[in-house]
């Protein structure tokens, strides 16, 4: 840590806080981008003043058709999630375990998951139209890859000496997996499980935007072609709350189950 | 010299082995696939001879040429644009710590903006074109790099860095031949991020706003009900984003190896 930086740092929390520099900087940038839209510098139909897209945002958040978008998209997220983790972990995990599974496994995996999900949007909207199911397929087809990889890592990095250990003092299987195994691949494992939600959400607005499924995507993409563009942008910030909600609320479960680890103790220095 | 000729052959048997063992199942896959789908009349999963026909007059050649270039290019551009504002960025959020602090509440929503969600809005600004699709990879795939760096920048020695001061070291010295190279991991880490989701991104763009590249391409096919074509899209994107990725690594072991001679000097 730097010095100057620490001394900066002290001098700003002794007058406002660390919160206040935060909300300082906001409220500016914001300030600053309506100065520029009501001098004419941004123009209002390509980028529409915060006061404007506030206002629609009011307007959006009192519609019960926006609610129902944003519960449809949400369900497809949580499902497709849920079913991923379902499916991918136990897997991940066994494959992990054996060094036969691991490698044998190694590079179908690596080539299924460089194909970008989205690619397989065409087929999905063939095979299932543009509705719940063709998001789901979409984000299991999406998620499952990196929660199946990060189980594979986790139970490959089980620390040798705690498995020996385990073994010497003659753990059966289930003991060795509930207290060696399971716990040094958690991390790994809820490291997938935060990627996988990231881009469990990417492809559920994906597949509205592109397929026109029903939900926020959807909305976004309509609001476009109405060329209502404060609602528009009203929306997309709309789904970046949803996003900056879901980190959040991932990275406190995260701290609450993992609390024992050492990814999550605070760091000195 | 005995000894290396002796040990020779079992190397290469034993990586032959190894390759077998990582090769096995991606051969019985395709082998399942090509029987599976022989002779199918399904409309949607068509024979794979019938693929592997259309990857060939398609996706090989001049065809796959006029397909793939402009993606990559798009792709390239991007790419390399997110990282140098990530990296220069991040080192800036990294190392003025104050500023970094103040300004991570934007940060954190920017970065949670879904990129595809934002194509309607890069549409609307830059129309359809290189530049939408460029700047949209660059917005998709600028974060994992921005945070990464400032986390790798953060977590430098502190004892390294208050030696480099004492020593008035001028701080570009500084932030290129220390902190930069000691971030250097995690900076990769974060570029590996961004390439998958770059390569997402441009695929995406090109299904909604372009007239060309391989995205465009395979929702042609699709919309065309040229289903084989549609399915020798995908897979060439998939052999694509494994090449780009194999290559990636190749790069970062480059780089890495370099970070590993310098921290393995004795006395660091």
């Amino acid at each position: 840590m730097s010095a100057p930086g620490a001394l900066l740092r002290r001098a700003g929390s002794r007058g406002l806080g660390a919160g206040g520099a935060k909300v300082l900087t906001v409220l500016g940038t914001l300030a600053v981008w309506q100065l520029l839209s009501n001098s004419g510098a941004l123009a209002p139909d390509i980028i529409p003043s915060p006061g404007a897209i506030g206002v629609s945002l009011v307007g959006v958040v009192g519609e019960p058709e926006f609610w129902h978008a944003l519960g449809l998209t949400l369900l497809s997220w949580a499902l497709g999630l849920l079913v991923s983790i379902c499916v991918a972990v136990p897997v991940g995990l066994l494959l992990g375990a054996s060094e036969l599974g691991y490698r044998s496994c190694r590079f179908t995996i690596d080539f299924l998951r460089t194909i970008p999900p989205v690619a397989l949007v065409p087929l999905a909207l063939l095979l299932y139209g543009a509705t719940t199911q063709m998001k789901l397929v979409l984000v299991v087809l999406g998620a499952v890859w990196p929660l199946l990889l990060q189980s594979m890592y986790g139970v490959h990095q089980v620390d040798l000496v705690a498995r020996e250990t385990a073994r010497s003092y003659r753990l059966g299987p289930w003991l060795r997996t509930a207290f060696v195994i399971v716990p040094s691949a958690a991390p790994f494992v809820f490291t997938g499980v935060r990627i996988a939600a990231t881009m469990a959400l990417l492809l559920t607005i994906g597949a509205e935007v592109i397929g026109g499924a029903p939900g926020l995507g959807a909305a976004i993409a309509l609001a476009q072609t109405a060329s209502d563009i404060p609602r528009l942008f009203a929306l997309v910030a709309a789904s970046a709350a949803l996003g900056v909600l879901i980190n959040s609320l991932l990275a406190r479960v995260e701290r609450r189950v993992l609390s024992w680890h050492v990814s999550q103790r605070p760091t000195h220095g | 010299m005995a000894r290396v000729a002796a040990a020779y052959p079992r190397l290469t048997r034993r990586r032959l082995a190894g390759f077998a063992l990582e090769l096995w199942l991606p051969v019985l896959l395709f082998a399942g696939w090509w029987f599976a789908s022989s002779g199918s009349t399904s409309l949607y999963f068509v024979g794979l001879d019938a693929i592997l026909g259309a990857l060939r007059d398609d996706w090989l050649g001049q065809a796959g040429a006029a397909n793939v270039l402009p993606s990559l290019r798009n792709l390239a551009e991007g790419f390399l644009l997110a990282a140098l504002l990530g990296v220069v960025l991040g080192a800036l959020l990294g190392l003025v710590r104050p500023l970094g602090d103040a300004v991570s509440p934007i940060v954190e929503f920017l970065r949670s903006v879904p990129g595809v969600a934002l194509l309607p809005i890069g549409l609307l600004i830059f129309g359809i074109g290189t530049e939408m699709k460029v700047s949209l990879i660059v917005y998709g795939s600028v974060w994992p790099i921005l945070l990464n760096t400032i986390d790798g920048v953060r977590s430098v020695d502190a004892t390294k860095l208050d030696v480099l001061r004492s020593y008035r070291v001028p701080a570009h010295l500084r932030i290129l031949g220390v902190v930069l190279p000691s971030a250097a991991p995690r900076i990769m880490v974060g570029l590996r991020t961004s390439l998958s989701i770059a390569i997402t991104v441009i695929v995406f763009s090109e299904m909604i706003g372009s007239t060309e590249g391989i995205g465009y391409a395979i929702l042609q096919a699709q919309r065309n009900f040229e289903i084989p074509q549609m399915w020798a899209g995908m897979l060439a994107l998939g052999v694509i984003g494994y090449l780009l990725n194999i290559g990636f690594r190749g790069v970062e072991q480059l780089v890495l190896r370099r970070h590993r001679a310098m921290n393995t000097t004795p006395g660091s």
